[in-house]
């Protein structure tokens, strides 16, 4: 976990240790201005962010994304499982819900369960298979930091098309499956 | 356009690069923080394995491609894409701008693919009504200037931000500030509701997997995301080299692209994606365009086709220093750089490549970093030879290859005459400093030595040898700068070898090694030269054959086996050559172990060393002669960028790109100046030419030293 949080850290992501699916609430509204989406994620639900979230005050977007467009603030998805060689996070993106939550908004929070952290991007190989094999269309997401571009004079530039802001909350107990979808 | 008023546009446009410093300057820090992020990037793994394995890897795909494509296909099509194969660019075009037309498609979002600039895609949309907008940053920079990219990976990287604030002032109508990250955030919201309103997104590929039928995207800025995700028809144009077998391949080939591209971990984005996947109410049209334009051909060139591992990571341009200096918009056609040169061949034509296989300058650097182990140096030599045989070596150079160089007797006669024709213009110095009249450019920015009264040959019986038992009796194939220009060095080279117990013989029949005939793609004279000198260098049967220039090395290791490898009474012989040939260094400190046994030099003076490139990236050799140096009592403190080219490349620097070679020199003379040392010692009589040349055309007291001759000052003190 501790290679993990560095190597995120390094690309510029934030990255967070929480102890309680409450922590999740807070930090999200602390930091949200607008919309969000709740991508439908089984660790998400089981965690019962969406109740927890509209009690908090924060404006859930649920549903219809497409039609909440580059409107919304900012993605709150699970992920399948981490990388600590590179701090990635690895996002079976099937879905499209998965996929504008996660690319349209200013802001990404994405929930870890550590216990999925592996070492390196080798040992993600099988479980590309297994998806692979389970399911007949599939879009996979490795997304590691913010959106980043050095497009100009190689000035390295935070946010251009995709998220500005990456936060990775680190919960243990939400999931401990890297299949769920 | 014909053969000159090619090259003579050519030559504009290489002075028109020149003329931006700003380029330069832009492109040698990219170059110079790429080295550095690189190597941390590879940190801990073996670079050499990861190519190799690649390489292998693709070339199982090139030599079973129906099996792969056929299986790929089966796959992407069980997952509900549509893929076709398109044999050529217009046929790959065709097919993208009907699909567009028969689903009413006005606007299309595009993501980053070097195919679809090879196949000039945009072009073909526009001319369908269709409008085209590319949304990588880069991308849509250039695109909103005009222009083509100029790097693979960094397709703007010409531009200044001035430039790009210019170019998006008149996108918004008000003027924009040339502020790097408003520049970015501006792109960000012009370009946000394009995808939401586009019909069709169009992407490349980085590789296509015939073990799942998918693809995988490696990119930064999210822009492929939302041109994959978005719209409701999703067209991947992917040229056929992309295919892999698996994914644990593909897998391989994403560790090592973006530390190879830009010395990333990993890029930001790796997107994975199989089949039509949701989008809105229903599923994706996904199309697959299976681009061949060339491949094929280009997989049966047997001295070609390892460019088909290519995983276009552009790293052969961000370490060229002819790129460096002059840029992809005239190292390039398409594709830049070296790879550019041999792509351009097959996949643009020979005409489009003809000038860019001159301007390699030669020098490896590019090799050395090849993710897929691609002997690029080696492959743009051949399509010089040709060119050669296409178009002609031009008219002066084969008159000198065929009539004058084949005969030795004839050529080391002109080198004579030389010797005496340019007492007018040395006033009896050992350089020349001015060239009166059309030659004045040659020494407009270095001084070129003379030619000496007496060559090595003719001193040769006069040298004494003072060996009593010798350990070895060598041959010295000395080239051709260290017999006629550079006698005094052979003095050294025996002085040196008589120390250590060797006894060196100069065959007389020996000639130029070949190599700027082989190089200016003139085969025959070359194949003619190496019959002549493994004749002379192996008819007394000496224990080794040691060099002192490192071209001469790679011409006796490698280029003569190659030259002679179909030809049955020579290739044994070639052979045996290779196997005895050394550099004389590399002879002294590792063959005779003799690294300590000069004494300490009375003056422990700094010393910089400039590795040659056929040295370095040719023999491997570049930590023995720095072991002579130190052992010898001197400081040896590292210049920048030792092992970059010094912009000699023999008749490079004369004839063909001398405007090129003299910036490249500067470059050289800035890093040895900054070194503070006050000699810098290299081990090729080419390197010291170029370098004394433009240190004493600028007056700098460096002194500029082959290493042997720094052993043999320990020798005389």
């Amino acid at each position: 976990m501790e290679k993990f949080i560095i190597a995120a850290r390094n690309v510029g992501a934030d990255v967070h240790v929480l102890s309680k699916p409450e922590d999740i609430v807070a930090y999200i509204d602390e930091r949200i201005d607008g919309g969000l989406m709740l991508s439908p994620c089984p660790s998400l639900k089981h965690a019962g962010l969406s109740a927890m979230l509209k009690t908090a005050g924060v404006d859930v977007v649920e549903e219809d994304f497409r039609a909440h467009g580059a409107g919304a603030a900012a993605g709150l998805t699970g992920a399948n499982f981490g990388i600590a060689a590179t701090g990635t996070v690895v996002l079976e993106s099937t879905e499209e819900a998965v996929r504008i939550a996660t690319t349209l908004p200013e802001k990404h929070f994405v929930l870890l369960d550590p216990r999925k952290i592996l070492a390196t991007a080798d040992e993600a190989v099988p479980l590309l298979n297994d998806f692979h094999k389970q399911m007949p269309q599939a879009y996979l997401a490795y997304i590691t930091g913010p959106s980043r571009t050095a497009d100009i004079e190689r000035v390295l530039t935070i946010g251009v098309h995709g998220p500005a802001e990456l936060h990775i909350l680190l919960l243990e107990g939400v999931s401990d499956d890297v299949m769920e979808r | 356009m014909n053969k000159a008023d090619r090259s003579r546009h050519y030559q504009d446009r290489v002075r028109k690069a020149i003329s931006k410093p700003r380029l330069q300057d832009t492109l040698h820090r990219f170059a110079d923080a790429y080295v550095v992020a690189r190597e941390a990037a590879f940190a801990g793994q073996d670079f050499e394995a990861l190519r190799t394995a690649i390489g292998e890897m693709k070339d199982e795909v090139r030599d079973n491609l129906p099996r792969y494509r056929d299986e790929f296909i089966a796959n992407a099509e069980a997952a509900g894409a549509k893929v076709t194969i398109a044999r050529t660019a217009a046929d790959a075009n065709a097919y993208i701008c009907n699909l567009a037309k028969e689903r009413g498609v006005k606007t299309v979002v595009k993501s980053k693919s070097m195919a679809s600039e090879e196949t000039h895609l945009n072009h073909a949309l526009k001319d369908a009504g269709v409008e085209a907008l590319e949304t990588d940053l880069g991308e849509w920079i250039i695109q909103l200037a005009g222009e083509k990219p100029s790097h693979m990976v960094m397709p703007a990287i010409h531009m200044v931000k001035e430039e790009v604030a210019e170019l998006f002032s008149k996108v918004t109508g008000k003027e924009e500030p040339a502020e790097i990250l408003h520049l970015v955030r501006l792109a960000r919201e012009q370009l946000r509701q394009a995808y939401l309103d586009a019909d069709m997104g169009i992407s490349g590929a980085n590789v296509a997997i015939a073990e799942t039928g998918g693809i995988a995207l490696v990119t930064n800025e999210g822009n492929a995301r939302l041109t994959t995700t978005l719209p409701k028809i999703h067209v991947a144009l992917v040229g056929m080299e992309k295919l892999v077998p698996t994914l644990e391949d593909a897998n391989r080939i994403i560790n090592v692209l973006p530390k190879n591209a830009t010395g990333q971990l990993i890029t930001s984005y790796i997107t994975w994606i199989r089949g039509a996947v949701p989008c809105g109410d229903g599923d994706k049209e996904l199309h697959i365009v299976l681009l061949d334009n060339g491949r094929s051909a280009l997989a049966e060139s047997p001295h070609c086709r390892d460019a088909l591992r290519c995983i276009k990571c552009g790293a052969c341009a961000n370490v060229c220093p002819v790129y460096q200096t002059v840029g992809g918009h005239v190292f390039g056609h398409i594709y830049i750089s070296a790879i550019g040169v041999i792509l351009t061949a097959f996949f643009h034509g020979l005409e489009n490549a003809s000038e860019l296989v001159r301007a390699c300058i030669g020098c490896r650097s590019c090799v050395a970093v090849c993710p897929s182990n691609i002997d690029l140096e080696s492959i743009i030599l051949h399509l010089r030879e040709v060119i050669g045989e296409e178009e002609g070596v031009g008219a002066g150079k084969s008159i000198v290859f065929k009539n004058v160089m084949r005969n030795r007797k004839l050529f080391h006669g002109m080198l004579r005459a030389a010797s005496v024709l340019q007492k007018p213009v040395t006033r009896g110095e050992r350089t020349i400093r001015h060239l009166p009249l059309f030659f004045s450019g040659l020494t407009e920015w270095r001084t070129l030595p003379a030619i000496a009264d007496k060559p090595l040959r003719d001193l040769w019986k006069n040298i004494p040898q003072k060996v009593e038992k010798p350990r070895y009796r060598v041959a010295f194939f000395a080239g051709c700068l260290n017999d006629f220009v550079y006698p005094e060095m052979g003095i050294d080279l025996v002085k040196v070898l008589n120390h250590l117990d060797v006894e060196v013989t100069l065959p007389l029949e020996q000639s130029c090694c070949g190599v700027p005939a082989l190089y200016s793609g003139d085969k025959d004279t070359a194949v003619a030269m190496a019959e002549q000198n493994i004749d002379a260098m192996l008819k007394d049967d000496p224990d080794f054959v040691v060099t002192s220039c490192p071209t001469c090395t790679m011409a006796l290791q490698r280029d003569f086996i190659d030259l002679l490898k179909d030809n049955p009474v020579w290739a044994e012989k070639a052979k045996s050559l290779a196997e005895i040939t050394i550099d004389i260094s590399c002879f002294i400190a590792d063959k005779l172990d003799g690294a300590e046994s000069f004494g300490k030099a009375i003056k422990a003076e700094k010393v910089t060393y400039h590795d040659s490139c056929h040295l370095k990236r040719g023999a491997g050799v570049w930590e023995q002669p720095r072991r002579l140096i130190a052992d010898s009592g001197r400081e040896v403190v590292e210049m920048a960028h030792s092992d970059r080219c010094c912009g000699f490349g023999g008749s490079y620097s004369f004839t063909s790109h001398a405007d090129i070679a003299k910036h490249i020199l500067g470059d050289k003379i800035k890093d040895i100046e900054a070194s503070g040392a006050t000699c810098v010692a290299m081990d090729c009589p080419g390197c010291m030419m170029q370098i004394h040349g433009g240190l004493e055309k600028q007056e700098k007291t460096v002194r500029v030293r082959h290493t042997i001759e720094l052993l043999a000052e320990n020798l005389d003190d």
